[in-house]
């Protein structure tokens, strides 16, 4: 094998596929980074098992071949090579790296004890890079974090047609976020659960590029991946088995108060109020026309309290939080003002954004939280 | 060379785990035959009995458990094309095959462990990739090789994943009985019990695979029990052969307490030198292994780069903890080998006619028989074992020991 590629392409596509390389291999091959020239083209590929990554570059191929290589090693000398070109070459089981008057010499690791990677599903859709980045970071803040309940540490995507919906819960709260998308065929209708961990990074990674192709078995008999691809990078991932809990009937319609509050105000004085709140005790929230009180703590420990002007329509209401809880929410709208929705103070209320007080709820992203019930 | 090859004596076992591979492949809808669509239907139904998702494979230390459990992962990851015409899953060339062998295959992930127990941290993330489909689309396999040293809350975090997996999951336990299993992990998995190999096809084995000259196999199979790996290292290693004689001498040794101290102490650092021979070995080359795949420069001493050195303490302190259980491993094959001694001793004594395991050592077999009577015997047989317990519970090693050789000389 022989090739010729820019320094900064290199440096680019080993650091984006030796990301997704394991920390602690569980066999030494998975330390490894393939490579393999061919017509033009070069491509890394780097797999944990559970995510595979592989870009492909422009390079000036003499001689094509496949070799395996310490992702970690060329990772740390393609970032510190001088700005020229850079030729890589293999020598029997050794790897040449020649760029400018620098020269280093790899040894190789195994190919045939390479595994496989998985297959990309055949792509079904385009999404615009940052917006999905964004969908995704929205919902993935709801996801469960207990491997022994692997279904809620997953992302369930639904698409249904042009609509895409992400949705992830902990039991405790419900995030729920529409986005439309291009799909590639008419009526296209599939579900898949990703974990969140992946799916926060993959989106994140890909951001930069203008679309993002996601590929996705249709529904029924799945390939259990779902694939990810934009400029020239592509990723796949394994998904999660299992029955993700039935989200649109949780979600209430009808609301006997509606509240608003300016988000940063309201993000502050939680934050203020949350420090005398011992861990998994709540913030109890009070709301009344025109104000909106914040406590925490009770009996001989600390306590506080903070007033907020707030918007009421309908009764007066009481309800408790868990503080962590309700931030992340209301980080996760990303608006000017935050609107909570109420039936009663045991039942589930429902959070959203507005980018004005007068204007209408932003339907495309929900976000669902339980309240704690209060003692007495 | 087929995946089966390396299962020595157990046809049945091999029977029933082929034939589980291809209604797996039937399943994953496979069978080469899904012209007509009712028929592969009713197909399906007969055909996926065969397969289940959770099997517990038990026998004999060194009957082969983990290999079994291995070759059925790689049958089950066959891609070879002569399954088309009806060959065996599990070619043991395609890639599917090789990679689930050496231990790369993406959807076989293989548990073992070179400390006492198995905890509850561990299982937890057993639990969530048990929960992920398969990178291949064929199946996940998950083989718990020590599944015996699972503690009981390690277990129980498992029943539910075990009960029910993924769709693609399969569960392959390996126990030396179904009694190591917790009866709520049993009731979940289906059986398969491997029996001891015997001893010609041990040799069989040995000659076929290794080319150890005929004479040798027949010492070492017959010397190792059934034990094949053992078998094999008697047969290879001048050095553990010699180990094993010097460990047979102490029943002629323990004539008076002091001579019975020096043999415990001997045995134990027989023990402790077969360890360390053993540690050497892998050692060396895993280091090797994962340095050259971290990027290490060439040679001891080499810069490793950043961010790897969390990699290669864990591998150290891994070894480090293979190096206590390694040396309690041979300790007690020691005791095996003595418990087989005095076994023989009893055979002679009362006449039975089947073949000596220390045949080469007839003589001293003879004087022992000769100077005792069977109830000694008896009763020696139970001192091994008896320290063999002891040891189990963590009594210090010497102690134990001596404590049995002492009990040796009595009776």
């Amino acid at each position: 094998m022989k090739f010729r590629v820019e320094r900064d392409v290199l440096a680019e596509a080993v650091a984006w596929a030796a990301r997704s390389l394991p920390a602690r291999p569980p066999v030494p091959v998975l330390a490894g980074l393939l490579l393999a020239a061919d017509e033009g083209k070069l491509s890394l590929s780097g797999f944990d098992y559970e995510v595979s990554a592989r870009v492909e570059t422009e390079a000036d191929v003499e001689e094509p071949g496949t070799v395996l290589v310490s992702g970690r090693l060329l990772a740390d000398i393609s970032r510190s090579l001088p700005n020229r070109p850079v030729e890589i070459s293999t020598d029997g089981v050794r790897v040449i790296v020649v760029c400018g008057s620098s020269r280093f010499t790899l040894p190789t690791l195994p190919v045939d004890e390479y595994p496989a990677l998985p297959q990309m599903p055949t792509v079904s859709g385009t999404v615009p890079g940052e917006a999905f980045a964004a969908a995704v970071a929205q919902v993935a803040t709801a996801a469960g974090r207990d491997d022994t309940l692997p279904v809620l540490t997953g992302v369930r995507v639904e698409i249904e047609g042009d609509r895409v919906t992400l949705a992830a819960t902990d039991r405790y709260r419900f995030a729920v976020r529409d986005l439309m998308w291009k799909p590639e065929q008419e009526g296209l209708s599939a579900v898949a659960l990703v974990p969140a961990k992946t799916l926060l990074d993959t989106a994140k990674s890909l951001s930069a590029g203008d679309v993002v192709s996601i590929a996705l078995a249709g529904s029924g008999k799945g390939e259990g991946l779902i694939g990810f691809e934009g400029a020239g990078r592509r990723t796949t991932t394994r998904l999660l088995e299992g029955e993700f809990p039935k989200f649109r009937a949780l979600f209430p319609t009808e609301f006997n108060s509606v509240a608003t509050v300016p988000t940063p105000a309201f993000v502050e004085a939680v934050k203020r109020v949350s420090l005398v709140a011992e861990r998994n005790t709540p913030v109890r929230l009070s709301f009344e026309q025109g104000v909106l009180t914040l406590e925490a703590g009770s009996g001989d420990d600390a306590q506080a309290t903070e007033r907020v002007e707030a918007d009421l329509e309908g009764d007066d209401i009481s309800i408790a939080f868990n503080p962590a809880y309700l931030l992340d929410g209301l980080a996760a709208i990303d608006a000017a003002v935050a609107q909570l929705s109420f039936t009663t103070s045991t039942k589930p209320a429902l959070l959203s954004g507005k980018h004005a007080p007068d204007a209408e709820a932003d339907e495309a992203y929900k976000y669902l939280i339980m309240p704690v019930r209060l003692s007495g | 060379m087929s995946v089966w090859d390396d299962l020595v004596g157990q046809e049945q076992v091999v029977e029933q785990l082929v034939a589980a591979a291809r209604s797996a492949r039937v399943v994953l809808g496979e069978s080469g035959r899904s012209g007509d669509s009712r028929n592969s239907g009713a197909e399906e139904q007969s055909g996926s009995s065969g397969m289940t998702h959770a099997w517990l494979f038990t026998g004999p230390p060194g009957s082969g458990m983990a290999t079994a459990a291995r070759a059925f992962a790689a049958s089950l990851q066959c891609t070879s094309p002569d399954l088309e015409l009806g060959g065996i899953p599990g070619c043991g060339f395609c890639e599917g095959c090789h990679t689930a062998l050496i231990g790369s295959h993406a959807d076989v992930e293989s548990v073992r462990t070179d400390v006492l127990s198995i905890g509850v941290k561990e299982t937890r993330e057993l639990v969530r990739s048990a929960s992920m489909s398969p990178a291949g689309g064929r199946w996940q396999v998950i083989i718990l090789e020590d599944s015996d040293r699972l503690t009981e809350g390690a277990a129980n975090v498992l029943l539910k994943a075990i009960e029910e997996p993924a769709p693609r999951t399969v569960w392959l336990l390996c126990a030396p009985s179904v009694e190591d299993a917790l009866p709520t992990i049993r009731s979940r998995c289906r059986l398969l019990v491997l029996r001891t190999p015997p001893v010609a096809a041990v040799a069989d084995v040995l000659v076929r695979r290794d080319g150890i000259e005929p004479e040798m196999a027949a010492f070492a199979a017959r010397a190792a029990q059934g034990h094949i790996g053992r078998a094999r290292r008697l047969a290879l290693d001048a050095g553990a052969r010699e180990r094993r004689a010097e460990v047979l001498k102490l029943p002629l040794r323990v004539a008076d307490l002091g001579a019975c101290l020096a043999g415990a102490q001997s045995l134990v650092d027989a023990a402790a030198a077969d360890a360390k021979q053993v540690a050497e070995e892998v050692d060396t080359r895993e280091t090797e292994e994962l340095r050259a795949a971290l990027g290490a420069a060439a040679g001891v001493g080499g810069r490793m780069p950043r961010g790897t050195a969390g990699a290669m303490k864990e591998l150290e302190d891994r070894q480090k903890r293979r190096a206590t259980r390694t040396q309690r491993d041979s300790l007690d094959r020691a005791l095996i080998d003595l418990s087989s001694f005095y076994r023989d001793v009893l055979a002679v004594q009362f006449g039975a006619a089947g073949e000596l395991s220390n045949e080469e050592m007839r003589q001293a077999v003879e004087r022992v028989a000769g100077e005792s009577r069977p109830e000694a015997t008896l009763r020696r047989i139970e001192a091994v074992l008896a320290c063999r317990t002891a040891l189990e519970r963590n009594v210090a090693p010497l102690l134990a020991v001596e404590a049995m050789a002492v009990a040796l000389r009595a009776g």
